[in-house]
């Protein structure tokens, strides 16, 4: 699944994000982030979907399931979808995935929304930084979703 | 309440008579004391074993699609919301349905009873009051005492859709939703409704009755079942457990009509609603929408305005 | 033979050191048979629990074998743990269940470890109902409510102490940790009385089996699913219900190989690869479950895999009653094929 070891105890704690992002504006802003040599920092796995609209509330689950550390997702700002309203459509759907995850009492800070358009690279980088912080200050996703890997059959204690 | 009974078996009997169904779907007597059972009634003679009263808690809807032929069911609000959500949906054909409306005061929570006076031996309803005969001894209930937790915040006691009503209609309060039960579990910290779910989502045994007894569960495929991919590994646990009620309440988000017909449905007595209250709690104050209260109109997912909320953001 | 609760409470204290105990709890919610580590955590006066304990032998989801590639080298290794268990409190209908479990996975084809070696380091201490729920129908199947087959040791409650009867040679070395008195007079005419009860509900199963086996084109399997909601309560709060599924969890170059309860009532249960599925609607796998339990079962074990606990007729959402169930099929009329 992509995970990279457990770090050596005297190294800085690194989170594991899993970004998703679409096509049109925010990989596209992650790109111009890397074109223009803005740093930010790697902590990100991307995942490029077609259009936030394109965002199953399953994947969230998934990678805190699988031990993601945070979930951003990232689309076009309102307005600008490339499919004319997709984005419309995943807002209210980031809202209530957002709401229920916090009601069942999944850390704030753990799950992340924002829109980046491809022209904002550095803005990008900013997202980036402020989601890797907060997740840092969590520390390791230990959370109520994240199944022991053997399979799910150890108990969960 | 004999009316009502005497009304939904004569319309039975005619529409079957006339030939205008081929079953009507009701309820019948269960087996047990003070359970209704769904009963399909498909000629005249079969008729005389519907009954319409407190402890007809299942939600006939989730019948409706699965059942071949033109149909008749008995509805009450909420079956008849899960309807209005389904034909929303296209999931049903409106010429292929005739719904017998009945008001309902709510239904019984057997639940109450059996934590009281243990396993019900015998019981009798007679003018609101419920009489036990209990294992642990007997009680008489008002029953306003032993109604759902569902019902007691019921806003639609009387179906939304229907092509008979039947017996009299309800008053409705015509206040805004409280939500008193999602603000009390909002108000906890967030370690505290945590260690809530954790320990509900530890009774689970995923046998999936609530998915099956929810009429709005109707996926070809459960996310559950699905292969390719594997969205769970099988394991029955507490983290698993979440996933597929947090999944399928997600699903559920702006659809769900808050029958409760899946916690009535679980033997492990999950409080599967605190999960959907919530986001019927959100979907209504955030985009001021109730599930299938019309035929027309979308489910609050399929929809948007360009003024939406976005609190969720990031801050960046 | 007999034991005061006191010391009966004292002794199972001390038996926690040994063993782990399991015993019914009470969980906000109803009876569940959970680890205890003193008698006093124990529900004694209780009808039955939610689930049944054949889940200490045969978990709803356990780990057979876990590997992992490393290289060349392929690692396997087995995730078999076993402990010596008691389990206390186990009611007759479902001390029967476990026999009939055994049938299935100790018999003379093969035996399955991951069951018996459980099974075998298991001692039961059966508890009699003297009190009988309305779901209660095991006297159908010759089973006593008070019956002290399928335990090791089996006790009666007589109010302040427990009548004790040795029924095994591992339920022998248990009660010899105990000081056992003799019963009064009184007490025995009391054990006898609870020993002679039966429940008051019973279905005729007499010719049940030799009629489903006339039955397997019958209409009777058209009017019994339709309000079937084909979840599986029935099949996982049975005692007797033993299928499962073996999965692979694989990640990288490790995995587990798991065992997770699976039952007749799921589509997916009789899914093919291909996509055909034999058993595609709620008719077929209805059929399947009367079938399994009062006919197949019979054929093969020689006896029903009914033990008449009654929770599947508790638990069901739609009320569907398993004895309604048997009584249509004796009654059902058989179509001249």
């Amino acid at each position: 699944m992509g995970e990279i070891q457990v770090e050596a105890e005297n190294k800085k704690y690194e989170p594991k994000i899993a970004a998703f992002l679409c096509n049109w504006c925010s990989y596209a802003g992650a790109d111009l982030a890397g074109v223009g040599r803005v740093q930010y920092p790697a902590t990100i796995r991307t995942i490029r979907v077609p259009c936030s609209g394109r965002i199953n509330p399953l994947y969230v689950l998934k990678a805190m399931a699988n031990g993601a550390d945070g979930v951003l997702v990232s689309g076009c700002h309102p307005g600008d979808c490339h499919y004319i309203s997709g984005n419309y459509v995943a807002r209210r759907k980031f809202a209530l995935i957002k709401s229920l995850l916090n009601h069942v009492g999944l850390e704030e800070d753990r799950i992340s929304f924002s829109w980046v358009s491809a022209a904002e690279g550095i803005r990008f980088a900013e997202v980036v930084k402020g989601v890797t912080e907060r997740v840092s200050a969590l520390g390791p996703n230990n959370g109520i979703f994240k199944v022991v890997d053997d399979g799910g059959a150890a108990a969960d204690e | 309440m004999n009316n009502i009974i005497n009304d939904i078996r004569d319309k039975a009997r005619q529409l079957l008579a006339e030939g205008k169904v081929d079953v009507v779907i009701g309820y019948e007597k269960g087996s047990l004391p003070l359970k209704a059972t769904p009963f399909f009634a498909h000629s005249p003679a079969e008729v005389d074993s519907l009954i319409w009263d407190e402890t007809c808690e299942n939600n006939l809807a989730t019948y409706v699609a699965k059942t071949p032929g033109k149909k008749a069911i008995v509805a009450k609000g909420c079956d008849s919301r899960a309807l209005a959500v389904l034909l929303q949906e296209n999931q049903l054909v409106r010429d292929d349905l005739y719904i017998i409306g009945v008001s309902c005061t709510g239904v019984i929570d057997q639940r109450k009873i059996v934590a009281e006076v243990g396993e019900i031996l015998e019981a009798g309803i007679n003018d609101g009051k419920i009489s036990v005969k209990g294992m642990a001894g007997d009680k008489e209930y008002l029953f306003a005492e032993l109604k759902d937790a569902t019902c007691q915040t019921c806003r639609y006691p009387n179906p939304v859709l229907e092509d008979v009503h039947l017996g009299e209609t309800i008053a409705v309060s015509q206040e805004a939703p409280a939500f008193a039960d999602v603000i009390a579990l909002e108000e906890q910290s967030a370690g505290e409704r945590q260690d809530y779910f954790k320990e509900q989502m530890s009774k689970c045994i995923r046998c999936y009755a609530c998915r099956n007894a929810c009429p709005l569960c109707y996926c070809q495929e459960c996310f559950v079942d699905c292969n390719s991919p594997r969205w769970l590994t099988g394991g029955v646990n507490r983290a698993e457990n979440l996933f597929f009620q947090a999944g399928r309440v997600l699903h559920l988000a702006g659809r769900c009509v808050d029958c409760g017909a899946c916690t009535r449905a679980c033997p492990q007595g999950v409080d599967i609603r605190a999960l959907n209250r919530k986001m019927t709690k959100d979907v209504y104050t955030m985009y001021n929408h109730e599930a299938g209260i019309s035929e027309d109109g979308k489910p609050a997912l399929n929809e948007y305005t360009t003024n939406d909320p976005e609190q969720f953001l990031v801050k960046e | 033979m007999k034991i005061s609760k006191e010391k009966f409470g004292q002794a199972f204290d001390a038996l926690v050191a040994d063993y782990k105990v399991i015993a019914p709890v009470s969980d906000g919610s109803g009876i569940a048979f959970t680890e205890v580590k003193s008698f006093s955590d124990v529900k004694q006066d209780y009808l039955n629990s939610k689930l049944p304990p054949k889940a200490f032998f045969f978990p709803q989801h356990e780990k057979l074998m876990s590997y992992k590639k490393e290289g060349k080298d392929v690692t396997v290794k087995s995730e078999l743990k076993v402990e010596n268990t008691i389990l206390f409190g186990i009611r007759p209908c479902d001390a029967k269940g476990m026999l009939l479990l055994d049938k299935v996975f100790k018999n003379d084809q093969y035996t399955d470890p991951y069951y018996y070696e459980r099974r075998e380091k298991a001692v039961i201490i059966g508890l009699g109902c003297t009190k009988i729920a309305p779901t209660c129908f095991c006297s159908s199947f010759e089973i006593s409510p008070a019956g002290s087959e399928g335990s090791d040791l089996f006790l009666i409650d007589l109010g302040d102490s427990y009548e004790v009867e040795v029924v095994t040679e591992k339920g022998k070395a248990l009660a010899d940790r105990l000081a056992l008195a003799e019963l009064t007079a009184d007490e025995q005419a009391l054990v006898d009385k609870i020993k002679s009860a039966e429940t008051p509900s019973k279905i005729d199963v007499s010719n049940t089996t030799s009629k489903l086996d006339k039955m397997f084109n019958s209409p009777y399997w058209d009017t019994l699913q339709e309000k079937c909601l084909g979840c599986n309560v029935c099949s996982f709060s049975c005692p007797t219900c033993h299928c499962f599924d073996i999965s692979e969890e694989v990640r990288k170059n490790e995995g587990t190989r798991v065992r997770t309860w699976d039952a007749c009532m799921a589509p997916l249960f009789t899914l093919h690869g291909s996509g055909h599925n034999p058993r595609d609607n709620k008719k077929t796998r209805w059929r399947q479950r009367l079938m399994h339990k009062f006919n197949y079962f019979v054929h093969n074990n020689g006896s029903m895999s009914c033990v008449g606990c009654g929770r599947c007729i508790k638990s069901c959402p739609v009320n569907m009653d398993i004895r309604q169930v048997v009584d249509g099929a004796n009654k059902a009329e058989l179509v001249v094929e």
